[in-house]
């Protein structure tokens, strides 16, 4: 790639960047262009990225070096076909979810605050954006913690007492987790001398300390299966996923945690690499087990809740352990279930909450049961909840339903049909909670008075970004061809 | 692309035809009810036209292939015409406008949902009989499965929750197991689903417990839909829940989705040889047979009209599975066959079932007593069915049963035949009193009262009579002239004239 | 290589380990949260020991500087960025704790949860 495209990548980075740090002085000037410009630096983000469609190898990477100092020693960016992938579904549904915010926020959030959500939002865009293409461990740290602490301040953005406490929870196993990855690199590099990925996958097979190596894997798998809330350590997710403002959750539910977990499959792949599973396996093996425990916790979790949010949130938990099920199967089929499976799950979860968030804001329902006969009031919001609930149960033709052909693929392929069983098992489970909820709105009479006979729907500045959503999950199924055949190269080179 | 077929767009538009009715329904005005209603019906008929037009070239033995996508190397989402998927596309077609029609007059509140998912479910059936791969297939059948849902549940009483309620269950652990069969042979079959060929896998690409595994989660997840006992559970608390088309069509041409999945696995992914060299035709054979018997003995029991029809259907596919099971030429000629038969013959019943309902607001048959004079004209008619269901001749039925018995004979099985002889008797056993009570009985009948006049006046409906006038004049006439082009008979040799070469 | 000449390895880690347990342990939030900084402060140790070399000279190049002597400077810049973070998660995790404290006058986890089981059930 020559010319300006290649600053393309970081420019994707940093424009959200500069646009959370310019945020203050639009307010001061305008406070109602604040949505719109920082959407716009989002677009504009995103129309880079379209820019570099075509340019990305499948089967290989382009590297960026960051103020042109050489790697090992300067900071790079590897973009390669999952991480632009990955680049790009984090912009669109950033965006959608901060274009929902406009009208959304402003009942949650009090005015002085709204600047600071924005700044956090795209801060909180550019981080991820950040963490799936770095090159280099150190630098993924720093992106971790840009994105912890953003959502962490998210979170409690309303500032009303359960946010704060569910904020602070998270806080707690969020911070610890953060320093146990500066360890794990520490150790890392201690073992290798070296923080560039590329060059770590080159010294991670010569080096003589195995057990730090182990250490060290362990140490950085706990700490993001933390981040990313894989049963055991998901405890803070349920509370702050639910409480937070419903294109919060959107966020956090759909990309931070899916983002996470794809940081672990990148860590296996992109520094441990396949020379050094032998040493490492084992840990591999346990996260398995987890992801498994995650997908029927969750699942089985999420149909005993009676709030809505929190049934998404617990719904969530089931479906790291699908992308962990995914990449853990170390093949590209599996692998390349995980990054389409963060992709579906991305859309179909921020569809689902920004349909809570319609919900909340015409109605202030939260109750699964007070969602009965919401179809006559709220047509479309039931309609887009609908087809998200497809995808999540992986129901032809969403897209769903092809990130769970490879997932389940993946795994019969690498001879673990138990965990396929349990891939499946876990859309027999999104199919309860998601059909029980499906019934209530188009099927069951509602109580007397909760819903009004005439459509009285969100209003449509909310409405466009949910059926942007919904409609996407129902693209990325049947133009799933698009993407495959170069996912599963990146997919096969990643593992080579 | 499959081996001589010619590329043509043509299988897309009975595919998407159906979606004119869904764009009536959404696009027309509130004011023009009813003709939303007829655009839905031409939407229909319109589709069953271009699935008419196909039948030339498909006797000529062409077949037509229409790529929609291709996922990766192996993996594609694509429309292919072969005589046996054009066979199944013809029966429901015409089940479907058919179906239509008669719920323009029958469904009296909530049009618009009831006739935008039967033409959604209409389209993704199409589908399913175009599928080229089993992949297709199942992203055609687990949209058909959801699709109808609303069809069953659609007169919302607690009894119709019920049933949708248990359908669901029913579905979705039919599909999971099914996603698993197909991820299945795809990855132990060597990473092809297509149907093209007469036998795709062999004991040379997979091992015998693999195949094994393939073949009977296959069964396992089709055989819920083709209600093979011990997986029937749904289907009679599903069709009296359901309004009568709906019904017809579960019986005419849902279940019929599920045998039909069958035969594709048994005929174009097995292959008949490998299944006789697996030697699983004996399990299927078996559990067809029980089926076939409880399903009549079940159906003795019921007293609500609707439910005696719904056990029934379930011995009745189980005839097409037996007949597969068979292997044998006339075995498999008559189980094929018997697909179109018997939904010519339910879905006529069902429909009498409704007229009987609508008019008189009876369901059990105890109460229906004199019907026969009441409602003379769907009464015969309901009786020409029945009695074409025990395999009197001339009629379908007899076709159907005659075929099935002179297979087992081939096959060297005699017991077949006795199965298939005690079923017919327990079919008269339970469908007689039908007739006798409608007919032979009426009030007063044990004082000495004459019987009631005859009275046409209830039957004004037209909608609701040219269908089921016209399906028992159907089982009539394919039961007398078999060999008319376009007819079970003539598609239906050629498929196994294929499958035994 | 024994333990004695690497005893700044294992002071990082029982630091470590004393961190974590105040994290999990306390009931008091303000002292999770100095918890989490000594946990933090471990770490940085271990970090800035990995670079050290016995009478190494500060990696700055100069007349007479002799680089084979310097200590790495790597994990010092590390630990820079590393204090940067600390500070403002530290910080985050304080103004959480003022409102914390205004919300429900307690700063006891105990109280702060039970409360919330309280409005569950």
């Amino acid at each position: 790639m020559s010319g300006a495209f290649k600053h393309l990548p970081i420019m994707m980075i940093t424009l959200p960047m500069l646009g959370a740090a310019l945020m203050p002085f639009v307010s001061y000037l305008r406070r109602e262009a604040v949505p719109w410009v920082s959407a716009l630096f989002l677009v504009v983000s995103g129309v880079l990225g379209l820019l570099l469609a075509g340019r990305i190898p499948p089967d290989g990477c382009v590297g960026y070096r960051l103020g042109g100092w050489e790697p090992p020693f300067g900071i790079e960016l590897k973009v390669d076909f999952a991480g632009y992938f990955l680049m790009m579904v984090v912009c669109g549904i950033s965006l959608l979810a901060l274009l929902y915010s406009r009208l959304y926020i402003i009942r949650e959030v009090e005015g002085g605050k709204i600047t600071a959500y924005y700044v956090l939002f795209l801060l909180l865009s550019a981080s991820m954006m950040g963490f799936v293409v770095t090159g280099d461990i150190f630098n993924l740290f720093v992106f971790m913690e840009i994105l912890a602490i953003s959502s962490y301040a998210l979170v409690a953005v309303t500032g009303n007492r359960n946010a704060v406490r569910a904020a602070f929870k998270y806080l707690l196993m969020g911070a610890p987790s953060s320093i146990m990855v500066l360890l794990g690199i520490g150790l890392l590099y201690s073992a290798t001398g070296t923080l560039n990925m590329a060059d770590l996958a080159a010294r991670v097979g010569e080096t003589g300390y195995r057990e730090v190596l182990i250490a060290s894997f362990a140490v950085l798998v706990l700490a993001f299966m933390v981040k990313a809330a894989i049963f055991p350590l998901h405890l803070w997710l349920p509370d702050a996923h639910s409480i937070a403002p419903s294109p919060m959750s959107a966020m956090l539910s759909g990309l931070v945690v899916a983002v996470s977990a794809f940081a672990i499959a990148r860590i296996a792949f992109s520094v441990f690499t396949v020379h050094s599973w032998g040493v490492v396996g084992t840990t591999l093996d346990a996260l398995a087990a987890a992801g498994a425990a995650a997908v029927l916790f969750g699942g089985i979790m999420a149909i005993y809740q009676r709030d809505f949010k929190m049934m998404i949130a617990y719904s969530t938990i089931s479906h790291m352990g699908y992308i962990v099920l995914g990449f853990t199967a170390l093949n590209p089929e599996g692998l390349t279930g995980a990054v389409y499976h963060v992709l579906d799950h991305g859309i179909a979860k921020a569809c689902l909450f920004l349909c809570a968030g319609n919900f909340i804001y015409r109605k202030g329902y939260r109750r699964i049961d007070q969602l009965k006969g919401a179809w006559r009031e709220m047509p479309w919001t039931c309609f887009a909840f609908a087809l998200a609930a497809w995808s999540v149960i992986g129901l032809p033709p969403s897209a769903g339903f092809i990130s769970k052909w490879y997932l389940v693929y993946g795994n019969v392929k690498a001879d673990r049909v138990p965990y396929a069983v349990v891939l499946l098992i876990g859309a027999i489970l999104a199919a309860v909670y998601c059909f029980r909820i499906i019934y209530y709105m188009f099927f069951q009479p509602g109580e007397e008075g909760a819903w009004r006979d005439q459509v009285m729907d969100a209003p449509a500045g909310m409405l466009a970004p949910t059926w942007a959503l919904s409609l996407a999950t129902l693209f990325f199924g049947v133009f799933s061809y698009l993407f495959l055949d170069s996912l599963l190269k990146a997919a096969a080179s990643l593992l080579a | 692309m499959p081996e001589g077929a010619t590329k043509s767009v043509v299988p897309l538009f009975p595919v998407l035809l159906p979606w004119i009715s869904l764009l009536a329904i959404l696009l027309m005005p509130r004011k023009a009810p009813r003709l939303r209603l007829w655009l839905c019906f031409a939407g229909s008929a319109l589709t069953f036209l271009v699935v008419i037009l196909m039948l030339p070239g498909v006797l000529d033995g062409k077949t037509y292939y229409f790529k929609l996508a291709s996922i990766v190397e192996g993996l594609e989402i694509s429309l292919y015409v072969d005589t046996l998927g054009y066979y199944f596309a013809l029966v429901l077609a015409f089940m479907w406008m058919l179906a239509t029609l008669y719920s323009i007059s029958y469904i009296d509140h909530k049009h618009n949902r009831f006739f935008a998912f039967l033409a959604l479910c209409g389209s993704f059936l199409i589908g399913c009989a175009f599928s080229r791969n089993m992949f297709t297939y199942f992203i055609f059948y687990e949209m058909m499965t959801f699709g109808s849902y609303p069809l069953i549940i659609h007169e919302e009483t607690t009894m119709a929750r019920r049933a949708g309620y248990k359908y669901l269950v029913y579905a979705i652990a039919a599909g999971t197991v099914l996603f698993f069969a197909i991820i299945a042979n795809y990855f132990w079959g060597g990473g092809v689903l297509n149907f093209e060929k007469w036998g795709l896998l062999s004991l040379e690409t997979a091992s015998r417990a693999a195949l094994l595994t393939i073949f009977f989660t296959y069964i396992a997840g089709f055989g819920v839909k083709a209600a093979i006992m011990p997986l029937h559970g749904w289907v009679p608390d599903a069709h009296p829940a359901a309004p009568s088309p709906a019904s017809a069509l579960l019986s005419g041409v849902i279940l019929k989705a599920g045998a039909f999945g069958i035969m594709r696995v048994i005929f174009n992914l097995f292959g008949i040889g490998l299944m006789k060299e697996l030697g699983v035709h004996w399990v299927v054979a078996v559990f067809a047979c029980i089926t076939i018997v409880m399903a009549s003995v079940f159906a003795l029991t019921q007293d609500n009209l609707k439910r005696r029809l719904a056990y029934s259907s379930i011995g009745q596919v189980s005839y097409i599975i037996l007949g597969l099971a068979m292997v044998s030429r006339d075995g498999a000629l008559g189980g094929v066959m018997h697909l179109a038969h018997h939904a010519l013959m339910k879905a006529c019943l069902f429909l009498c079932a409704g007229v009987i309902l609508v008019k008189t607001g009876k369901k059990n048959i105890s109460e229906m007593r004199g019907i026969g004079y009441q409602l003379p004209v769907t009464m015969i008619c309901f009786s020409v069915c029945a009695l074409a269901m025990m395999g009197t001749p001339p009629s379908v039925g007899f076709i159907s049963k005659w075929l099935l018995g002179s297979g087992a004979m081939q096959a060297g099985l005699p017991v077949y035949v006795v199965i298939l002889l005690v079923s017919s008797l327990l079919n008269a056993a339970y469908f007689l009193p039908i007739i006798y009570t409608a007919f032979f009985r009426w009030e007063g009948d044990e004082e000495g009262a004459h019987h009631p006049k005859l009275d046409f006046s209830a039957e004004n409906d037209r909608l609701m009579m040219v269908p089921v006038v016209l399906l028992a004049l159907l089982v009539l006439v394919v039961g007398i002239w078999v060999t008319v082009p376009g007819f079970p008979y003539s598609l239906a040799s050629r498929v196994v004239n294929l499958v035994f070469p | 290589m024994n333990l004695w000449h690497n005893f700044h390895y294992a002071v990082a880690m029982v630091l470590f380990c004393i961190g974590l347990y105040t994290v999990i342990m306390r009931r008091n939030i303000i002292k999770k949260i100095i918890g989490l900084n000594v946990m933090e402060t471990s770490v940085f140790l271990f970090l800035v020991s990995i670079g050290y070399r016995k009478g190494g000279i500060a990696p700055i190049h100069g007349p007479g500087a002799d680089p084979s002597r310097m200590v790495n400077p790597l994990p010092q810049a590390l630990i820079l960025t590393g204090i940067v973070v600390a500070v403002s998660v530290t910080a985050l995790a304080l103004s959480l704790v003022i409102l914390l404290y205004r919300q429900f006058g307690t700063l006891d986890v105990s109280r702060l949860f039970r409360e919330e089981e309280e409005e569950a059930g």
